[in-house]
């Protein structure tokens, strides 16, 4: 079912919240609403879901338009970021709970449980209540029964953000499979960039309540339309260096240094402002420019480590490398930089 | 965007709004309504009809009413009318004298017994008997003295029959006199008020009995739970069921209690004589010790308010708090004055605020202890404007006096809840419901 | 907490300040069991006598009628306080209503205000409505003076319970009635049991009202029954019979307070009158 938000708009009291935005979800896409908290993103699911009423614009479910539409009518399952578990019901009662209001017969109610609880591997929790759940089991618990009516469309808030480390990383590939089994339309709602890269096909990036890019998780992170988005993706961040263009295919950082600029924008005219974004993985490990600077800071992180490089006139540079322990505090270095892999944004951000 | 309003919630509220309407709304607005009116037992609550009574013939005449009029309306008439004439069908005189007397007589009136009589020995089948011809006229004769007319217009027409030449204004002034339902007064009442001696005696009662029993809950309050705080959890328990006893106590078990208590023969009057010291009933013997009573059979109650919302508020210090300050030396007392008071500011003003309101209207315990008594020493307020309206020996209930008494406590009750409202700012914890469908 | 100090003194200071409590307690325990001389307060004997009213309807008058009004009169109106609360809670808890706030705020004002001073009133609109002297009435009044309270105790609890279990309740399908009915009003049981059992108590100990709307009503509650009993004057004059008929129509209501202590704390604590 493809869902699709026109000219969206959402006030609370008099401050609006999203103003006029436009989404297409494809069918059987998972999309990820990625955002710093108090974009907008949630507000956008529960307008989806029918919690929010719109104050302008349509929400669409393939042709049908359902701004209108109560909750109970839209047919859409949401996984809540506390699973909103029933806790006075059993896990089976919490999961037949949308059949039976529906009226289904028990044995079709027995079967759709049993089936749903199979997908989701709970079939030996059933007889439990909500409270001697794990965490990662509630999460289960909890998407088995937004599936159960075999909904149009799937929400999710937040799903991870309750869970431990080593859970999130199970259940990130679990959502997925059963997102990709059901074949499901699914919208996930997280501030987790690693989440909403490791699991969603594409990314509708947010901010202050505007969407700034849609994209592929790799198209976004190697071509992000502007600052914001550049910025937000990665980790460690990107480091953004102010400046103007030299008019000979230089960058001239404020602080003093000049670096190159990618071959693409090599006939840009002098002195225009930019700002030239560097991310950790492009310098140090391979490129034609050489910078020689001085480390300032080592985070070794296991498999790989961390540099921060200051240069002479304190521009600090960041690097990220395969573990080595061979460079210490204090050392100078001379690294190498990929010049082409360098983004650049005008004085409005915008990427260039 | 409209916000669509749940028809759910207004079946799920219309309840509640019809009984706090019925029982709530429509008793402040009669309180206000009547307030301002006579109502009593005599005036009845409903309305009235017009009456003229032998006394208020007399205050008329008092009132400067023309002697005449009065003496008019105090006297029988006699006269022929299709009423009179069916009265006397009834009650059994001859159908052809009857029908005489309607020929030649129908629309006249007499003045006197006489001279209606004279008139009938005019007619030809008149009765022989004299007794015969009285009894004919009986049914003829009409006294406006202690007749029931259901409107006002009825009586001026009657005393306008009677006395044909008294002026409008003294028929309409008399009509109106002769109202026997309530009344408006305008701010009668409060003017009473105002001029009675023993206002302002039970005005000062009032605030006396709200000070000290105020001084008594929140004082006793706080060293109840700040003792009950540091002692080990039995005693602390033993003692807050002890105190929270009286407040699930029925208050007329509570007051037979006090009264054993306080009451001759009872157990500080057995203490009392064996010790050599006055020993009396306690209660309503003086007004020292009638007070002492009031005070503590409220305070008893009331004190268990204080100590539970201080309570509350003690276990919520953080007990980190009273560990760092243990290390830095400080004693009991300084932990209870530097670090426990300060925190308990705000529920200290909100028990004293909530229970100063509670406490200027309560009555039932002292109705049931002291009364009032001796005398009336102890009459508070709300005792006084309850016994007035509902609860006089002499059986005259002055509802509207009443009424007027308990408008000033339920303006006070309103303006200071109002006040309450805003200073704890509990219109705060209203949220908006996020479910917008 | 150190107990860096001794119990003993704050023991002793608390025992003077509540010997009248405990002592009126304690012989209202023993007063009813025994019998003391004349001018003593330590009992000499053991006695049953004073608990004859139970079975002897000429000591004080039949006890048992008034017992079961007593009953009647707390259970309809706690029937209709947690029926008229739990809905009203709900309403100004959750759903979209005009007004909400008003009417939450105007519970509030009704809540704090006391609502003895309406009693004039209140007897007005009995005569009016013809429900003077009548059970149904006096429970009327009741119930809706306690409304006030029981709406914003409702409200409380309906506030804790997550808005996520609703909205997921509306996802599943559920109209805001299921909801409420099937997932809603589960997680406030015990907020219920509570305020029932506070309104239970309140309503078997009340007095005022029963006396002032219903004065010569053909039925009696136990508290006015009590009243009439225990008058000092009367020629009955005996407070070992007093307290036996009192402490029987208390017992009812201290072993609930007993056994639901806790949960009164909280109703307490949330705002009663004091």
């Amino acid at each position: 079912m493809q869902v699709t938000l026109k000219n969206f708009t959402k006030t609370f009291d008099d401050t609006t919240v999203i103003d006029s935005m436009n989404l297409a979800v494809n069918d059987g896409e998972m999309l990820a609403l990625l955002g710093p908290s108090g974009c907008g993103k949630s507000t956008t699911l529960f307008a989806i879901c029918g919690i929010h009423r719109i104050n302008g614009g349509q929400i669409l479910f393939g042709d049908r338009d359902v701004s209108d539409v109560p909750s109970q009518k839209r047919n859409v399952g949401v996984v809540f970021q506390n699973y909103a578990l029933y806790p006075h019901l059993t896990v089976f009662e919490n999961i037949a709970f949308p059949l039976s209001v529906r009226g289904d017969s028990k044995p079709d109610i027995e079967r759709e449980v049993r089936a749903i609880a199979a997908l989701t591997h709970i079939e030996e929790l059933l007889a439990r209540r909500p409270a001697q759940l794990s965490g990662g089991q509630q999460q289960r618990v909890a998407l088995a029964r937004a599936l159960v009516r075999k909904p149009d469309v799937l929400l999710l808030d937040e799903p991870l953000a309750n869970l431990d480390a080593k859970l999130r990383l199970e259940m990130r590939s679990e959502i997925r499979r059963i997102q990709l089994e059901t074949g499901i339309t699914a919208i996930l709602v997280t501030h987790d960039q690693v989440e909403a890269m490791s699991m969603c096909d594409r990314i509708a990036i947010m901010n202050k309540g505007e969407i700034l890019q849609i994209a592929t998780p790799t198209d976004m992170y190697r071509a992000p339309v502007n600052k914001f988005v550049a910025g937000f993706l990665g980790n460690p961040p990107i480091v953004m260096l102010e400046g103007r263009t030299s008019g000979d295919g230089r960058f001239l950082v404020k602080e003093g240094t000049s670096l190159p600029l990618p071959a693409r924008l090599a006939g840009m005219p002098g002195d225009t402002p930019l700002s030239l974004g560097v991310r950790p993985e492009h310098f140090g490990a391979a490129g034609a420019n050489r910078v020689e600077g001085t480390i300032s800071f080592v985070e070794p992180q296991g498999r790989e480590t961390l540099f921060d490089v200051t240069l002479d006139d304190g521009v600090v540079l960041r690097s990220i490398q395969p573990a080595r322990d061979d460079v210490v505090f204090g050392q100078k270095v001379v690294w190498p930089l990929d010049a082409e892999k360098l983004l650049a944004f005008d004085v409005s951000g915008r990427a260039v | 965007m409209r916000t669509r309003t749940s028809l759910l919630g207004l079946a799920f509220v219309s309840p509640a709004l019809a009984l706090l309407f019925a029982f709530f709304l429509m008793p402040v607005v009669l309180t206000t309504v009547f307030a301002f009116t006579n109502m009593s037992t005599s005036t009845g609550i409903t309305g009235g009809s017009h009456v003229i009574t032998g006394n208020l013939l007399r205050d008329l005449g008092n009132a400067g009413v023309d002697d005449d009029i009065v003496a008019a309306l105090s006297e029988g008439s006699f006269s022929v009318t299709p009423e009179t004439l069916a009265a006397a069908a009834e009650a059994g005189v001859e159908p052809r004298f009857l029908g005489e007397i309607e020929s030649s007589l129908m629309g006249q009136s007499f003045e006197d017994a006489r001279s209606f009589e004279s008139a009938l020995k005019a007619l030809p089948s008149r009765p022989t008997r004299i007794r015969d011809l009285k009894l004919a006229t009986e049914p003829f004769e009409r006294s406006i003295l202690n007749t029931r007319y259901s409107s006002r217009a009825a009586m001026e027409t009657a005393i306008a029959s009677m006395v044909p030449d008294a002026p409008v204004d003294t028929v309409s002034a008399i009509a109106e006199a002769s109202y026997t339902g309530w009344r408006w007064i305008d701010g009668g009442n409060f003017q009473t008020l105002l001029d009675r001696p023993e206002t302002i005696r039970i005005v000062l009662n009032t605030v006396f009995y709200v000070a000290a029993t105020l001084a008594f809950n929140v004082f006793v309050g706080l060293f109840l739970a700040i003792t009950t705080f540091y002692l080990p959890k039995t005693g602390a328990g033993f003692f807050s069921v002890l105190w929270l006893l009286p407040r699930i106590t029925p208050v007329v078990l509570y007051a037979v209690m006090w009264k054993w208590f306080t009451w001759d023969n009872g157990f500080l009057y057995v203490i009392a004589e064996q010790l050599g010291l006055p020993a009396f009933n306690y209660m309503k013997g003086s007004v020292p010790t009638a007070w002492a009573t009031i005070i503590l059979v409220n305070g008893f109650v009331g004190a268990s308010f204080g100590m539970i919302l201080f309570s509350g508020a003690l276990r919520a210090i953080p007990v980190q708090q009273l560990w760092a300050s243990e290390v830095d030396g400080a004693s009991r007392w300084q932990q209870i004055r530097r670090i426990i008071l300060p925190q308990l500011r705000w529920p200290i003003l909100f028990v004293t605020s909530y229970q100063t309101l509670s406490l200027l209207s309560s009555y039932e315990q002292i109705w049931l202890t002291t009364n009032g008594g001796p005398g009336s020493t102890t009459t508070v307020w709300a005792l006084e404007a309850f016994n007035t309206a509902l609860n006089n020996y002499t059986g005259n209930l002055e509802y509207g006096m009443g009424a007027a008494m308990a408008l000033i406590l339920v303006a006070v009750g309103l303006i200071l809840s109002i006040l309450y409202l805003r200073m704890f700012r509990f219109d705060e914890l209203v949220n908006k419901p996020r479910i917008e469908f | 907490m150190t107990r860096n100090f001794s119990a003993w003194p704050i023991y002793a200071l608390l025992g003077i300040l509540s010997a009248p409590l405990a002592i009126m307690y304690l012989f209202l325990v023993i007063d009813t069991f025994t019998n003391a001389p004349p001018g003593s307060l330590i009992p000499n004997e053991f006695t049953f006598h004073h608990w004859r009213f139970l079975w002897d309807p000429t000591v004080t008058g039949d006890v048992w009628g008034p017992t079961l009004t007593t009953f009647l009169f707390a259970t309809s109106m706690v029937v209709i306080v947690l029926a008229i609360s739990s809905t009203a809670g709900y309403a100004i808890s959750r759903l979209n209503l005009p007004f909400r706030r008003f009417f939450l705020s105007g519970i509030m004002v009704m809540h704090a205000f006391p609502s003895v001073t309406l009693i004039i009133g209140v007897f007005l609109v009995l005569q009016y409505a013809g429900l003077y002297n009548t059970l149904i009435g006096v429970i009327l009044v009741k119930a809706s003076l306690m409304l006030p309270f029981g709406v914003w105790i409702m409200k409380g609890f309906y506030d804790q319970v997550p808005w996520e279990i609703e909205m997921a309740g509306v996802q599943d399908g559920a109209s805001r009635f299921t909801v409420w009915r099937r997932l809603i009003l589960p997680q406030v049981t015990p907020g219920l049991l509570s305020l029932g059992i506070f309104a239970f108590i309140d309503g078997w100990s009340e007095f005022m009202l029963p006396r002032i709307l219903a004065p010569s009503a053909n039925f009696q509650v136990l508290s006015t029954y009590l009243n009439v009993v225990s008058d000092p004057n009367s020629t009955t004059y005996n407070f070992n019979l007093f307290k036996s008929v009192g402490l029987y129509y208390t017992l009812p209501i201290l072993v609930l307070f007993v056994v639901f202590q806790n949960r009164l704390m909280n109703i307490f604590g949330g705002g009663t009158k004091g």
